[in-house]
């Protein structure tokens, strides 16, 4: 035993005989904050310390020799240095580099407005969208919320800083949707066919978008689809428009959903009063179907497909022949698919393809003729992303859509077809992570038109604070004429210059946002003698206010958009330069939410303001002089979660314009200009009930 | 001979010992036990961030256990909850999950490692919840896998009942839904036996005290 004892004793004897140092000093960033909590450690060893709150550290280690002192802290890049031990104390004054950290790092942003789950600059979710009162699950009507764009019910779409509806292109997974509304129905806004619940993230731009989207003169609305469900569940909907289906399989690596729907509002349209006399109220039948497939850890395929069938019939008035109304009726077919594959690879390689298909068609009678309209687009994708350094990118990519449209009146026909090819290449270099440029250029051939178009386009960011930033854009964007233009002859490009200035201020729970803008429109489409030229023009100006708050307010969270627009263009028809009918000078939004716990209660409201839009008074001798009465709209929701049949349920009440505020978008004038009729609202007042239950899940989200 | 004998007999032990608990480098384990003894000790926010910085160290210099990592993710789970700031919570946790990443690259299909990371993924989620519904899903993801792995684990049922615990009613949580899961939780608790000094065995009083609540 003795031996042992011994070699014990040495052991110990020499481990206590081992110098001791002690090393201790002070963390501090460059500026000389001292830096608390960080971690400061000696390579291959278990020792070290952390700083306290003076950025103080000492430790005393029994290694010797070279060694390496290494520091990090949260929000810190990692650094070291070189120490020798053993021959004394060592006292040494340290300094950390910042690093580029998520929530203090400069963003891409003027013009933008993202709304997603998890996104990096995101203001809305994708359940925020969904809940807007008034918006009823239409994502367009939630766009109409946010600073820049106008409220618009007589037409279809985003009417985006003085931009038309066909000024705003809508893309899904990066492809064009070339026809994203529901059926038509005279001077009525259509619903989006697509729902919000298939999106994870939503960027709607009103100026200075990447180079990545072409065919957008004024706004591009960017939809991300999201990926696999997280299980197996069926949902029903059952609306007083309607009612739908649909069931999520998911697999290990993939899922499958396939849905239905029908909608049909004569019982809706026998309670509520319609502004039109419907023959046959609007009737829609549909279905769609997804497939996902995680290829691997990183690479995502995708297929949407979707069709859907809309029938309707009507009678409106007819202002220079009473007695005999104008007879409508739309028979609309909707089919699209759109299927993405991503995966990345390489050194920091990101490989994205895409297809996308649209056809849509609508025939019918108007007053005694027989017409039909099919438009469609084909379009492949592909693009390639570089990541480099910490946060910089630089992407490249080719797409080609083939698109046009077929149309016939009473027998007579006439159509146009377009190749629109296009390459883009595009970098985003954070020089450094408060200081970030945008450089993208894009070109485009149109087969059609002949023509080329070159397109810059530029961002800056630049962080002023840890939540403040100051966005600068400028950007030239490229427009074909719209389809009824292009069907008589082929045009020029028109285009557009957006100077886009925005500083914000983003914290968790509270958002601010001020945005002004200069646009210069240029070769807008000008109808002369009823022969359409290339001779058009336009300005719009103006800037954009924006607060939301999650916090103030227990329980609750709102926004509040205020828009200032002043624009003129000299386009279509317009005998000179004048503010168009869609352009109101002043427009707010305020949305409201309020969930009530112990009544398992949301409830929301949304009220909306526009000052009065210009309209054609034949009488009056200046153009677009005369103003409509102000908008003002209010709408309330009501969601109550519940359980039916012991199945997650959500109880939903959605009414517009509660205190039924009179709603004139415009008027009609008879040809001689002595009649004329308000164009209004459907209805007064809207309403829509309904339940949706999940089955297979418990919580109320699918 | 007697010598010889003892000799091949304390050889064979040692070598059991080293097959059966795989790491049985006493310096390792006498630091992960003063680490555990910092957390046991930690008062607030600052507490948790040392002992998050000793197992970083730990881990640093450990580069084939998983403990280390572990354990830096779950004082980053606490250094969450001990701060008021949503920003600071997110970083916590964003670091927290990058940990869980690492001992989950160490240890594949480890119970405890998808357990902690159900959790940090429901914290997440409870930040910013109308626009993080997403993480509801990663974390029933991860405590399904979990469950699947070692449906004995005492904390996946903790998780699970805090978490509907601090759910409101309305959207399928309250104190009546969490009753039975932290009821289980207790009773595996009751029963739970660590593989060693070091593997986790936290979570017994924390589940008997929510318990109490419930009642």
């Amino acid at each position: 035993m003795q031996p042992i004892k011994l070699t014990l004793f040495f052991l110990f004897f020499f481990m206590f005989a081992k110098a001791q140092t002690k090393i201790s000093g002070v963390l501090k960033t460059i500026k000389g904050t001292p830096v608390a909590n960080a971690n400061i450690s000696l390579k291959n060893s278990y020792d070290g310390t952390s700083t306290d709150s003076t950025g103080r550290f000492a430790f005393i280690t029994n290694e010797t020799g070279a060694g390496l002192l290494q520091y990090s802290a949260l929000n810190f890049e990692k650094d070291s240095v070189q120490i020798n031990m053993g021959s004394g104390n060592i006292t040494i004054n340290l300094t950390i580099k910042e690093a580029l950290n998520q929530l203090q790092t400069v963003s891409i942003s003027a013009g933008s407005f993202i709304a997603g789950d998890g996104k990096k600059g995101a203001i809305l979710s994708s359940l925020d969208i969904a809940t807007i009162a008034g918006s009823r699950a239409d994502i367009f009507a939630a766009m109409q919320t946010l600073p820049g764009a106008q409220t618009s019910f007589s037409e279809s779409g985003l009417f985006v800083r003085g931009g038309t509806a066909a000024e705003t292109k809508t893309y899904f997974d990066g492809m064009l949707v070339k026809s994203p509304f529901n059926a038509t129905v005279p001077d009525q806004a259509s619903r989006g066919r697509l729902s919000p619940f298939l999106f994870k993230g939503t960027s709607f731009s009103a100026g200075g978008y990447s180079a990545q989207y072409g065919q957008a003169l004024s706004s591009a609305l960017v939809l991300e689809s999201t990926d696999l469900p997280e299980k197996t569940t069926t949902g029903i909907s059952i609306l007083s428009v309607g009612a739908g289906v649909d069931q999520n399989i998911r697999f290990k690596n993939s899922s499958i959903t396939a849905g239905g729907y029908y909608y049909n509002l004569s019982p809706a349209y026998s309670l509520i009063k319609q502004q039109h006399d419907y023959t046959k109220p609007p009737e829609m039948l549909g279905g769609n179907f997804q497939y996902k497939l995680k290829t691997s850890e990183t690479g995502m395929f995708k297929v949407y497909a979707s069709y859907s069938r809309t029938q309707l019939a009507l009678y409106s008035a007819n202002i220079d022949t009473p007695a005999v109304p104008k007879y409508f009726s739309n028979h609309n077919l909707n089919i699209y698919i759109n299927s993405t594959y991503k995966e990345y690879f390489g050194n920091r390689w990101k490989l994205e393809t895409g297809f996308a298909y649209n056809k849509d068609r609508d025939a019918g009678l108007m007053t005694v003729n027989d017409y039909s309209r099919t438009d469609h687009l084909t379009e492949g994708k592909a693009t390639l992303t570089k990541s480099f350094g910490q946060l910089s990118n630089f992407k490249f990519g080719a797409e080609t859509f083939n698109t046009g449209r077929l149309e016939s009146l009473n027998g007579l026909s006439r159509k146009y077809n377009d190749q629109i090819s296009s390459g883009f290449a595009e970098t985003d270099l954070f020089l450094t992570n408060k200081i970030v440029v945008r450089l993208g250029m894009r070109a485009e051939y149109s087969s059609y038109l002949q023509k080329y178009n070159l397109a810059p386009r530029t961002s800056l960011g630049l962080k002023t604070s840890v939540h403040s930033q100051l966005s600068f854009a400028y950007g030239r964007f490229y427009q074909n004429p719209e389809d009824e233009y292009l069907i008589i002859k082929p045009l020029g490009f028109e285009h557009a210059d957006h100077y886009i200035l925005k500083y914000e201020i983003n914290t968790t729970d509270r958002n601010f946002r001020i945005e002004g803008y200069y646009k210069d429109y240029n070769r807008l489409t000008k109808i002369s003698n009823g022969d359409p030229t290339n001779t058009g023009s336009g300005y719009a100006q103006g800037f954009e206010l924006f607060w939301r708050d999650k916090k103030s307010i227990k329980n609750a969270d709102y926004w509040l958009s205020y828009s200032f627009l002043d624009t003129k263009r000299d386009f279509r028809d317009f005998p000179m330069m004048a503010t168009p009918t869609f352009a109101a000078k002043h427009t707010v939004s305020v949305v409201y939410k309020h969930f009530i716990e112990s009544l398992h209660t949301q409830f929301g409201g949304t009220y909306s303001f526009a000052s009065g839009r210009p309209y054609v008074n034949p009488n009056n001798p200046v153009y677009l002089a005369d103003k409509t009465q102000t908008y003002n709209s209010l709408s309330l929701n009501v969601s109550y979660l519940t359980h039916v049949l012991k199945q997650f349920s959500v109880l939903y009440l959605n009414i517009n314009n509660v205190p039924g505020f009179n709603q004139v978008y415009g008027y009609q004038y008879s040809a001689n200009g002595l009649n004329r009729q308000p164009i209004v609202p459907a209805a007064k007042r809207d309403f829509l009930i309904g339940i949706m239950i999940t089955i297979g899940d418990d919580t109320f989200v699918r | 001979m007697k010598n010889l004998t003892k000799s091949i007999t304390l050889i064979l032990v040692l070598i059991s010992l080293n097959s059966f608990a795989q790491n049985v480098n006493p310096k390792f384990s006498q630091a992960i036990k003063t680490g555990l003894d910092m957390v046991a000790a930690a008062k607030g926010g600052e507490d948790y961030l040392k002992a998050e910085n000793y197992f970083e160290r730990i881990a640093a210099v450990e580069t084939k256990e998983w403990i280390p990592s572990y354990y830096s993710a779950y004082c980053n789970l606490y250094a969450g909850y001990n701060t008021a700031s949503k920003e600071l919570k997110d970083q916590y946790w964003d670091k927290a999950l990058q940990e869980i990443d690492k001992a989950n690259a160490l240890s594949a299909n480890n119970s405890e490692i998808y357990a902690l990371k159900g959790a940090l993924e429901f914290m997440k989620m409870s930040v910013d919840p109308r626009s993080r519904m997403y993480f509801m899903g990663n974390s029933a993801e991860s405590l399904e896998k979990a469950i699947a792995l070692n449906p004995e684990n005492p904390r996946i049922y903790l998780i699970k009942g805090q978490d509907t615990f601090y759910t409101p009613e309305a959207f399928g949580g309250g104190k009546e839904k969490a009753k039975p899961i932290l009821e289980s939780a207790v009773a595996k608790f009751a029963i739970f036996k660590p593989v060693n000094t070091i593997e986790p065995n936290w979570g017994a009083e924390s589940a008997k005290a929510l318990l109490a609540q419930c009642k």
